[in-house]
């Protein structure tokens, strides 16, 4: 078993001295209002007392923290008192991530998870190695995992298809297997028999640290200076607007100070407490505009931190990629857990026509994204359309819109929307000295142009070998499924969709998403349609998986 | 199309039994420390969710069928919002049977069956009874295995 680097101990020490630090104070805090001879004097001693049980604990975890490459699975086994030991079969590795913050950079250590498909947290985190040792992890795992995903074609292309399905399922009791020379670590770790690496395993701190001696990396696509500035400009993160309300209450009195001596300056009140109509307007203009300059502002930064020197690169079979300013992130990505491709673009990335490009997988990202890993965060609209094209090797779609009476439904929608404002503006004049409630009236003017903006976005393509979805105009969101990854088919009608005679198909993957990538949904289309669609999904799937089985079907690394 | 087991309809008016008398303690809640609402709304909401409630349980006893095909588990279901949804059979990664108490003592079971999706990952078929839950999962097992595919996550 290998530890981590030993710098993690002092950090683990420090954190769990301070978390232990807290839980004796408190308790001291609790008993001394019920029993008498208890005294708030003994604070420094047990807070002493609690930051070594914590330290001790720090220490106990690094050391009883270990972590193995084995010859079929990597094994993490961890737990002080309540022992874990985990064993990620090297077949089920969705990819594998190396993050750096600061702190991390200035000692040369790096945190490495890995993710496989199960679960909705990361598999095994080393928190923390060196660096060297993460890029050798990171190699280790992915050229395992290339050679199980080799020896598992070539047992298919010897027994047929039978014996790779059964194969796929229970990677690890692959006995009829024999070890192929086509990867430098299957030489090395030698046959693989049915329970080999349960016991017997390498010593991988003894194995000179080589450079991967398969496939060489390749560079897809760097993301150039221009490309990653108007990336910056052009994307939105939400987390920004958490970040400014998470300051703003924080330090609220001086925040509101500061926009009170702003504002005076083209009409604002004096104080808070004193102030007409009109200054109160204009102190909240002034507040909202500096509210959105600089959560925008803030947007940027975070984004150029985050996709600064973004580079991707293959490896084999794997997609690689290296990001990040103050915070380095590198992963891998094997193209075979690839799920489906999806191209993305807002309004102001449109209107300079470039867009980008994310691929989904099952496993969890480093981003809040779920499975989604930007590919190509940003290029050119025609190279990314081309990318897209390349790597699935779908044709040019030609999309298909939902009848014209689902603008109906939007127009419906939105009118509700609206006249929830109106109540809304109506209810606060009721408690509030605000008047004119309504002039509220005025959001409805924004319904029909909200209304035929989404139906305009909605399109959808039945292709020879992939569905492709295009829905949002805000984030609108084209995205490529091969037939061979759909899970399940829906077809969906709510009353009102019946009423009109439309359907909604929902076309399940195993991309793990959060809420904010729903699974692909081509909305409101007529009942036929979608009955159509669901229909050909469905048969298209069964040839396509026939297909795939015959090795015909996948995606192409080389997209770029 | 099969239907379910006629029997799940108790299970469903019971649930909508509950959700009348828990709308019903709401109220009485209300009623008592906040505004005095007269006798006359209160029964009348504690019925119409009661009415409510039953015929959502009739209706979607008469919507829910399913059907082995060909490649696949197709079902239709739902009473506000009518889903139709296909199973293919090499995406199912497990099949459970299940029941509750309340189902135990109506003698009824249900088939649940997982795939990788990540929404409708788990497709639940209430109200067939033990025997044909257990036969279900069987078929379900096997047309599983039959067709496995060449693609795990």
């Amino acid at each position: 078993m290998n530890r981590l680097h030993s710098l993690s101990a002092v950090v683990y020490a420090i954190q769990y001295g301070f978390f232990w630090l807290w839980i004796p104070i408190f308790l001291l805090f609790g008993l001394a209002t019920i029993l008498e001879f208890v005294s708030l004097t003994w604070i420094p001693v047990v807070g002493a007392l609690g930051f070594a049980v914590g330290v001790a604990y720090g220490i106990a975890y690094y050391y009883r923290f270990g972590y193995q490459i084995t010859d079929d699975t990597f094994d993490v086994a961890s737990g002080v008192i309540a022992r874990r030991s985990r064993e990620i079969p090297y077949g089920r590795v969705q990819n594998v991530d190396i993050k750096q913050g600061v702190f991390h950079r200035l000692f040369g250590l790096a945190i490495v998870s890995i993710e496989t498909a199960g679960g909705g947290d990361t598999e095994a985190s080393l928190n923390f190695v060196s660096e060297a040792e993460a890029t050798r992890l990171q190699n280790e795992i992915r050229t395992r995992t290339a050679a199980v995903k080799q020896r598992r074609k070539q047992a298919g292309d010897h027994t047929g298809d039978e014996t790779a399905a059964t194969d796929d399922a229970t990677p690890d009791s692959s006995g009829v297997v024999e070890p192929t020379e086509t990867t430098a670590t299957d030489s090395e770790t030698g046959p693989l028999g049915p329970g080999a690496g349960a016991g017997d395993t390498v010593p991988d701190r003894d194995r000179p640290f080589d450079e991967p001696t398969g496939p060489k990396r390749r560079s897809l696509f760097d993301l150039e200076a221009r490309e990653l500035l108007l990336y910056s400009f052009t994307s939105f993160r939400p987390a920004a607007v958490a970040a400014v309300l998470f300051v703003f209450f924080l330090a609220s009195d001086t925040i509101i100070e500061i926009l009170l001596a702003m504002s005076q300056p083209v009409g604002g009140p004096e104080d808070l407490g004193t102030g007409t109509t009109s200054s109160y307007g204009i102190f909240t203009i002034v507040s909202f505009v500096n509210g959105l300059v600089i959560t925008y502002l803030l947007s940027v930064a975070y984004t150029f931190a985050t996709y600064y020197d973004f580079q991707l690169g293959r490896i084999g079979d794997d997609f690689v990629y290296e990001r990040g300013l103050l915070q380095r992130y590198s992963g891998s990505v094997p193209v075979e857990k690839v799920q489906s491709v999806t191209a993305t673009d807002n309004p102001a990335q449109r209107l300079i026509g470039y867009a980008g490009l994310w691929v989904e997988t099952a496993g969890y990202g480093p981003d809040s994204n779920g499975g989604s890993q930007s590919a190509v965060p940003l290029a050119q609209h025609d190279r990314v359309y081309g990318f897209a094209e390349n790597l699935t090797g779908v044709e040019t779609p030609s999309f298909e819109r939902p009848p014209p009476l689902a603008r109906r439904r939007y127009l419906a929608r939105y009118s509700l929307i609206a006249g929830s404002i109106v109540a809304v503006a109506f209810g606060l004049s009721m408690i509030s000295p605000l008047e004119r409630w309504y002039l509220a009236v005025i959001a409805f003017a924004a319904v029909p142009p909200a209304a035929h903006l989404r139906y305009v976005n909605l399109g959808y393509y039945v292709g020879e070998d992939h569905l492709v979805v295009r829905r949002g105009f805000w984030r609108r969101r084209t995205t490529i499924i091969p037939y061979y990854r759909i899970q399940t088919v829906s077809t969906r009608r709510s009353i009102f969709q019946r009423r009109l005679g439309l359907a909604s198909v929902v076309v399940d993957t195993a991309s793990s998403r959060t809420f904010v990538w729903a699974a692909p949904t081509i909305y409101d289309v007529s009942l036929e349609d979608g009955r159509d669609v669901n229909e050909t999904s469905r048969k298209r799937l069964q040839s396509a998986l026939r297909k795939r089985a015959a090795g015909e079907a996948g995606l192409s690394v080389d997209f770029t | 199309m099969e239907a379910l087991h006629p029997r799940i309809r108790l299970l469903w008016i019971g649930q909508g039994v509950i959700a009348a008398v828990l709308v019903g303690l709401v109220l009485a809640g209300v009623d008592r420390w906040l505004v005095d609402i007269p006798t006359a709304a209160y029964g009348g909401v504690v019925a119409a969710v009661l009415v409510l409630g039953i015929a959502y349980a009739v209706r979607l006893y008469q919507v829910w069928q399913f059907e082995l095909q060909g490649d696949a588990l197709y079902l239709e279901r739902g009473v506000v919002t009518f889903v139709e949804t296909a199973v293919p059979f090499v995406r199912v990664q497990h099949v459970d049977t299940q029941f509750g108490p309340i189902e135990r003592a109506l003698g009824l079971s249900s088939v649940v069956v997982y795939t990788a999706g990540s929404r409708n990952a788990d497709v639940r078929i209430p109200g067939l009874t033990p025997d044909r839950a257990r036969d279900l999962q069987d078929t379900l097992r096997e047309l599983a295995v039959e067709s496995e595919a060449d693609d795990a996550v």
